[in-house]
């Protein structure tokens, strides 16, 4: 059965290519357009990863990050971040809410296939 | 933290607009500004694309100035240049978002793209990045409330974002290269930089 990823974030444009690239590879992708929409959906139905932008409206990606590792089901699977920050304490920020990893746009579409096969095959 | 060649910056070059009698930021190729400021945004176009966006509440507005990458033609959804445009829109987006910004109020105006550039390969570059913007913002869902581009000229944008308005004046006449040396130095940048940010697992 095909892993699922959700990925969040506002931009519809980010959403496309993410999902052009990793269903090219087999993945099932489902879509939410913000961090409360990313929550909600993620509590609905288990994925395998979770890829979120930071900056969004109504909960940015640190946010998501902590809702999800307060969750029983999302204590232990991957979130990976893909945002435009790009900082250093942003980063530490991240590992400490719990993030698997830090990716900075524009994202090459192979370089993310191969982080998303190492976390999750 | 690496540096990229590609990365938009925020535009640092700050004066007093003495026309305009108030406080202005001039943004060059590959840079952007936002502001809550009452004040001015200044920049020249030649075959690049300035979007000038506002939160028409609030008045938080900014813009960028960009090309696409030459190359590959557009068709390809993960193309360097769509990567690229994307992610110039995205920053400026995410800047005013962080200003306080809400993305369901947003709306841009769209200047440049013009047909000025008579050393690019590619001699349609202002189409294809006039084209680019229009179709991003559509599907960003961000209202286009005014667009001047493509044509023969190059053009000085002023824009004021507390009120959303701008002045355009078409610059017939150009007495030196600064804006074709700019926009070329622009691309050559773009064009041997791989458009691709860090990655970290933790």
């Amino acid at each position: 059965m095909a892993k699922s990823v959700l990925t969040v974030d506002d931009s519809a444009s980010i959403r496309q290519m993410v999902a052009f690239t990793l269903k090219g590879a087999g993945y099932d992708v489902v879509e939410a357009v913000d961090g409360m929409d990313g929550l909600q959906k993620a509590k609905t139905k288990p994925f395998n990863l979770i890829l979120s932008d930071q900056n969004m409206p109504k909960m940015d990606g640190l946010t998501l990050i902590k809702s999800l590792r307060a969750l029983a089901q999302y204590k232990t699977v991957p979130i990976l971040m893909l945002t435009t920050e790009s900082s250093d304490g942003m980063k530490a920020q991240g590992k400490t809410a719990g993030a698997t990893g830090w990716l900075v746009k524009p994202f090459d579409p192979q370089k993310l296939l191969e982080v998303v096969k190492k976390v999750i095959g | 933290m690496v540096d990229h060649a590609y990365e938009e910056v925020l535009a640092p070059n700050h004066y007093f607009d003495r026309h305009f009698d108030t406080e202005a930021a001039k943004i060059l190729p590959g840079e952007y500004y936002v502001t809550r400021r009452d004040m001015l945004i200044v920049t020249v176009l030649g075959s690049c694309v300035a979007a000038c966006i506002r939160d028409r509440n609030n008045g938080i507005g900014g813009m960028n100035h960009f090309m696409l990458p030459e190359g590959q033609e557009s068709s390809d959804p993960l193309s360097n240049s769509m990567r690229y445009g994307t992610y110039a829109m995205e920053m400026l987006v995410n800047q005013l978002i962080k200003l306080g910004a809400k993305r369901q109020n947003l709306e841009a105006k769209l200047f440049g793209g013009g047909n000025v550039m008579r050393h690019f390969t590619i001699h349609n570059i202002g189409q294809r990045n006039s084209v680019f913007a229009v179709e991003y913002l559509k599907n960003e869902k961000i209202k286009i409330v005014a667009k001047d581009l493509e044509g023969l000229h190059p053009r000085k944008v002023y824009f004021f974002p507390q009120t959303g308005k701008v002045l355009v004046k078409r610059l017939r006449n150009i007495h030196n290269d600064t804006i074709f040396d700019r926009e070329k130095e622009y691309s050559s940048r773009l064009r041997y930089t791989p458009i691709e940010g860090d990655i970290e697992l933790f």
